[in-house]
């Protein structure tokens, strides 16, 4: 049978489309992917809607138990809900793989996805870069590969979205070490947080270049990140998205300075560095709420 | 006994030239604490309060009925340099010298104990007894000493024995004597520091002295130097030297030769014999027959004179008081340490480079190399003692240069602190400085550089030993390295479940009162103490039990042994046993192969010949030129697993592969604990290297995080681990064993039983006694010592020392071999399945 992913849209129980509530209804077993990214309802609300019992796959089940998951999808149909759309988290991809390789037809719905809410901001979705990922400093982990990208959007004019860490029932780093898991509380990474990061790794590469050590991962950080050029300032232009697609939704345009300090509420929140706007671009942007707090 | 009150005592500390800090080493069982307890009595201080009291150096019940040394104690003496003599070129104007003695262990279990009295001290006088001579111990903790850069001194002790027991002559008693020396001088060299210059010993230098401790009584040759040289009209340079060697007295021509038959071809005696030997010989004599009146006389001519209550005394009290009087030992061995050990601030030019962590050019080198009582404050804490309120402990240790004073504030750098970092320090407050007087102790406002300290209120924050200083850039001085490794362990629990918290108290307080007990807690629950042989943890057990549960009972399991997970190795393991694994999301995949390192490397590293802080050019170059490693592995060293610091590598080989630094940490963190609990019997590994051979990763940072990365890598080094042929470790010890001639044959019986291996067996010359030498594994060892004495009715007493990790014949991976057997009762008693998961578990196909 039917091994289906459908998209669920970014809001709340009601943005399945018509076509992913039917499929939901005849099928067999039911999963919600519950930590590339969340809902802001819960489980209980979707099944009361869907008629369905829905069953969590949280990160364990969806990439080691990807057995249990496809188990019996052979004989009857299974979906798995995604929050936004399909195909965005990298899990997807190799869960499409597996089921294709054991013989189960896949299927897929698609609803919307944070990469065409953006369009809500007013910047086009044709003049978007390469999408980077920001993820948490560590006392020790301080990935900066993302650099040289944004600097290439920047210098190409390009829009860059700039996805924000989440971290929902992550082993600690000890108990992944040791392979026995000991859970973190849930985390998600606000505008203002990406923005001080992305102030503090400006801050390093001007101490770099005047020649002092900083905490970037010594000296072996890769050349790209020192031999581009400067991707942004404190002064360069963000916008500051929150719960996309929701009813709460929430934007504020500001400086990364000015975003640094600014709060947007509740998660989900993403960053938008926008390249050189078009005149329509600007307009639309100038509408936006402010983080000055002119209109 | 010397009276002083404390500021007398402190008046003293002022100058370290003044100052002698040494400790007393010695096998076990050739006198040390005897010959310590004779020079307390005659020179010891003790406070002018603390007058009275019975006995300074309270040692605990169980040393007295087991008649050895288990802690050591440091105890205070005063020496007035005789004014006759010239003071030595080492030290002030004054002839009041301070001598911090340490008394330590002599039991090879307790070495630990020597090293922390070793680490605080810059001399040592080293105890043989005439009769066994230079043993296993002995040879142990002298190397443990030149490591440290401390200057060692000999005592030929125990002259009683030679004299009464064995009855040997004087000619025989020379060979004796020369031998000892000889074999001392040996072990010396081969272990020698260059910086520490000649540490050969030698009678005719003074640094080395004869002494029978239980009778009170040495001698140098100088002191018969000097008696002689006014009689012969030389001076007393030239006289030391004909006293010893190849010198002999003709007494009829009264001329010295260098042969031993003169013209006429009759026997000359040698000097050393005849003036010194036969005097003392004829004094016992005398005495043990009750020639009072001839010994009487005798002695008058030695400007000795007995009192009518010495008079009284009759045959071995008699003879301990004449010689007492004439030779006594305080005054031979002090003059002798005062002499030729150095002071702290001579030590401490030479000995700053090997403790001092940091650059030698920075404040706290620079102070610590002058020993300045005013500069920074460098202190290290070499071990914790009980204090007499229970539960607490005093810190002690050596302030290597500025002054600590009470109420003071301080960090604290526990022995992981990194410099710049904040793990493992504490700032906080000096709640007392206290003088330590063998168990005793005094308050007292400070104490300047060159002299050992007790410090109340850091037991918190300080386990067993570390650095205290008061200068924030100071670099912490260098962890101690321990000659024995805690390789016996038992498992206890409380006998009544509710006493469980007072077990976990007391497991606590004995892994600070202990400088080498480790405690730790299985997965299944279980606290385990590991020590470094049986009687070790005897007495850990005992320490347990009586004095940190206050007696709440506990139950001990069988002993067992920790292993270590090893590789041997397959032919081009980059072809044929590569493990590949996969993140849990798929999208970044690492190849990683195991091979052992080379021969010597984890001798090397464990030695802290090799280290994460080195330079990684010289490393690179040094472990390529030295062992063979492979170059371009040498110089991509990413960690040293378990703990930073253990003997398994993470070489990066990859080539032109992006963000590989961005995954470092991960690789490491999870090389850290898998390294630390292997895939055989999650026991830690030892001698592996393992090579990242290639990785593939995902573009975007937030898909390689720890997360994905970690757990990834550690399956992908348990496949290598075992694809690479797994092997087990298992710790074997040397063993010493001295019997008698009958006895040999029982004892090969046993050792064969016993998987052991004589590897070395002589006669030790001049006595019917025999010594084997064999290697036992650690495993087999329990019971050892009370079968040997079955075997032998007694007669046999073995020392027991860790000496390697030896390979555990069989694949554990199959069943019916030794290997296996040991995996599978670690991995039962650990709670774990019987089978050592399957490699599908580790490896990922493409």
């Amino acid at each position: 049978m039917v091994f289906y992913l459908i998209g669920l849209g970014l809001g709340d129980e009601q943005d399945i489309t018509l076509r992913g509530l039917e499929t939901v209804r005849w099928c067999a077993r039911v999963y919600l992917e519950a930590y590339t990214s969340v809902l802001p309802v819960d489980v209980a609300r979707l099944e009361r809607q869907y008629g369905q019992r829905v069953m969590l796959a949280d990160r364990e089940m969806v990439e080691d138990g990807a057995d249990d998951l496809l188990h019996g999808a052979d004989t009857s149909d299974v979906a798995l809900l995604v929050v936004g759309d399909v195909f965005w988290a990298t899990t997807h991809q190799d869960l499409w793989l597996r089921a294709r390789r054991r013989g189960i037809e896949c299927a897929v719905v698609h609803n919307a996805g944070i990469m065409n809410a953006v369009g809500v901001c007013g910047l086009q979705m044709y003049r978007f870069g390469e999408t980077i990922s920001l993820v948490w400093f560590t006392e020790r982990w301080r990935p900066t590969s993302w650099y040289p990208r944004l600097a290439a959007n920047r210098q190409r004019g390009l829009h860059t979205l700039c996805l924000l860490d989440i971290r929902v029932k992550e082993p600690t780093e000890e108990s992944l070490a040791r392979g026995k898991p000991v859970y973190e509380a849930p985390r998600f990474m606000s505008v203002a947080e990406a923005a001080q990061q992305l102030l503090q790794v400006a801050a390093w590469r001007r101490e770099r270049r005047n020649g002092q050590a900083n905490p970037t991962n010594d000296a072996e950080a890769p050349e790209p990140y020192c031999a581009c050029a400067e991707a942004y300032t404190a002064q360069t232009l963000g916008i500051g998205l929150a719960r996309a697609g929701q009813a709460t939704q929430q934007i504020l345009v500001g400086t990364l300075e000015q975003l640094a300090r600014a709060e947007l509420g509740p998660p989900l929140h993403a960053l938008i560095i926008p390249g050189e706007l078009h005149a329509l671009e600007a307009e639309f942007v100038a509408t936006l709420p402010q983080v000055s707090g002119r209109q | 006994m010397v009276n002083f009150t404390v500021d007398q005592m402190r008046s003293l500390m002022d100058t370290p030239e003044q100052i002698r800090n040494m400790s007393v080493i010695a096998h076990v069982d050739h006198g040390k604490s005897t010959l310590t307890d004779s020079l307390v009595a005659a020179a010891g201080i003790i406070a002018v309060t603390a007058a009275g009291d019975t006995r300074l150096t309270d040692t605990r019940q169980d040393e007295q009925d087991r008649c050895i040394t288990i802690k050591s104690t440091g105890i205070s003496l005063f020496f007035h340099y005789p004014l006759e003599l010239d003071l030595p070129k080492d030290s002030g104007d004054s002839r009041d010298f301070l001598v911090n003695l340490i008394d330590s262990p002599g039991h090879v279990d307790f070495s630990s104990e020597v090293t922390a009295a070793l680490r605080v001290t810059d001399g040592a006088l080293v105890v043989v007894d005439c009769v066994e001579g230079v043993c296993v111990q002995t040879e142990t903790v002298l190397r443990q000493a030149l490591a440290e850069r401390i200057k060692p001194v000999m005592t030929i002790n125990k002259l009683d024995r030679a004299f009464l027991e064995l009855q040997l002559e004087a000619e025989e008693m020379y060979q004796t004597f020369t031998r000892v020396i000889e074999t001392a001088n040996v072990i010396m060299a081969t272990y020698q520091d260059p910086a520490l210059g000649d540490v050969q010993v030698s009678p005719q230098k003074g640094t080395v002295a004869f002494s029978a401790g239980l009778h009170g009584w040495a001698f140098t040759l100088t002191r018969f130097a000097r008696m002689y040289a006014k009689k012969f009209g030389v001076d007393v340079e030239k006289m030391t030297h004909r006293l010893w060697g190849d010198s002999f007295f003709n007494r009829k021509t009264k001329k010295w030769s260098k042969s031993d038959t003169d013209a006429d071809g009759t026997k000359l005696e040698r000097a050393f014999c005849e003036f010194i030997i036969k005097p003392v010989k004829k004094i016992i004599e005398l005495a043990m027959s009750d020639q009072v009146e001839a010994l009487e006389k005798l002695l008058a001519g030695l400007d000795v004179t007995l009192n009518n209550e010495d008079k009284q005394l009759r045959q071995k009290p008699l003879m301990k008081r004449v010689l007492q009087k004439w030779l006594p030992a305080d005054q031979a061995l002090l003059e002798m340490m005062v002499t030729h050990l150095p002071s702290p601030a001579k030590a401490q030019k030479y000995r700053t480079e090997l403790l001092y962590e940091g650059p030698m050019d920075d404040v706290a080198a620079t102070a610590m190399r002058n020993c300045d009582p005013k500069g920074p404050l460098m202190l290290y804490v070499s071990k914790m003692v009980p204090a007499t309120d229970k539960g607490r402990f005093i810190a002690f240790g050596r302030v290597f240069s500025g002054t600590v004073r009470t109420g003071m504030k301080v960090r604290i750098y526990g022995p992981n602190y990194e410099p710049g970092e904040k793990k493992d320090l504490a700032v906080k407050n000096i709640q007392r400085t206290m003088l330590m007087m063998g168990r005793r102790t005094e308050a007292i406002e400070s104490i300047p550089a060159g002299n050992t300290v007790g410090l109340v209120g850091l037991d918190q924050y300080l386990v067993k030993a570390g650095t205290i200083t008061d200068e924030d850039t100071a670099f912490p001085i260098r962890n101690m390295k321990y000659s024995v490794s805690p390789v016996v362990r038992v498992a206890v629990e409380p006998k009544n479940p509710s006493d469980l918290p007072k077990l976990v108290e007391g497991l606590k307080r004995l892994a600070k009162s202990d400088p080498l007990v480790e405690v730790s807690m299985e997965e299944s629950g279980e606290h385990i103490i590991a020590g470094a042989g049986e009687l070790h943890l005897e007495i850990c057990l005992k320490d347990l039990q009586d004095d940190f549960m206050n007696g709440a009972e506990i139950r001990i399991g069988n002993p067992v042994v920790s292993f270590r997970e090893t590789v041997e190795g397959v032919p081009n393991p980059e072809s044929t046993a590569v493990c590949l694994s996969k993140s849990p999301n798929k999208h970044n995949r690492l190849y990683i192969y195991a091979d052992p390192l080379p021969e010597g490397v984890a001798k090397a590293i464990e030695d802290g010949k090799v280290t994460p802080r080195d330079d990684v050019k010289t490393r690179a170059k040094y472990l390529h030129e030295e062992f063979g490693l492979d170059e371009d592995a040498a110089r991509r060293i990413w960690c040293f697993a378990p703990d930073t610091t253990g003997c398994n590598l993470l070489m990066d080989r990859t080539k032109a592969v992006q963000f590989m630094n961005e995954i470092k940490d991960s690789c490491v963190a999870a090389m850290q604990w898998a390294t630390k609990e292997g895939a055989l019997c999650d026991e830690p590994m030892r001698n592996i290297g393992f090579h990242i051979a290639d990785v593939t990763l995902h573009a975007d940072a937030i898909h390689r995080g720890g997360g994905q990365i970690i757990p990834t890598c550690r399956r992908c080094l348990y496949g290598a681990q075992l694809m690479a042929a797994p092997r087990l470790f298992e710790p074997v010890f040397m063993v010493d064993i001295t019997c008698p001639e009958q006895c040999v044959g029982a004892i090969y019986g046993l050792l064969s039983r016993k998987r052991g291996m004589v590897t070395e067996e002589q006669q030790r010359s001049g006595t019917p006694l025999w010594i084997l030498k064999a290697f036992l594994p650690v495993v087999e060892s329990f019971g050892f010592t009370a079968d040997l004495r079955s075997a032998t009715s007694g007669q046999a007493f073995p020392q027991m020392i860790f000496s390697h990790w030896d390979v555990v014949s069989g694949n554990p991976l199959e069943t019916g071999n030794l290997a296996y057997e040991f995996c599978k009762s670690t991995r039962l008693r650990k709670g774990l399945k019987e089978a050592i998961p399957d490699i599908s578990h580790y490896f990922d196909k493409l």
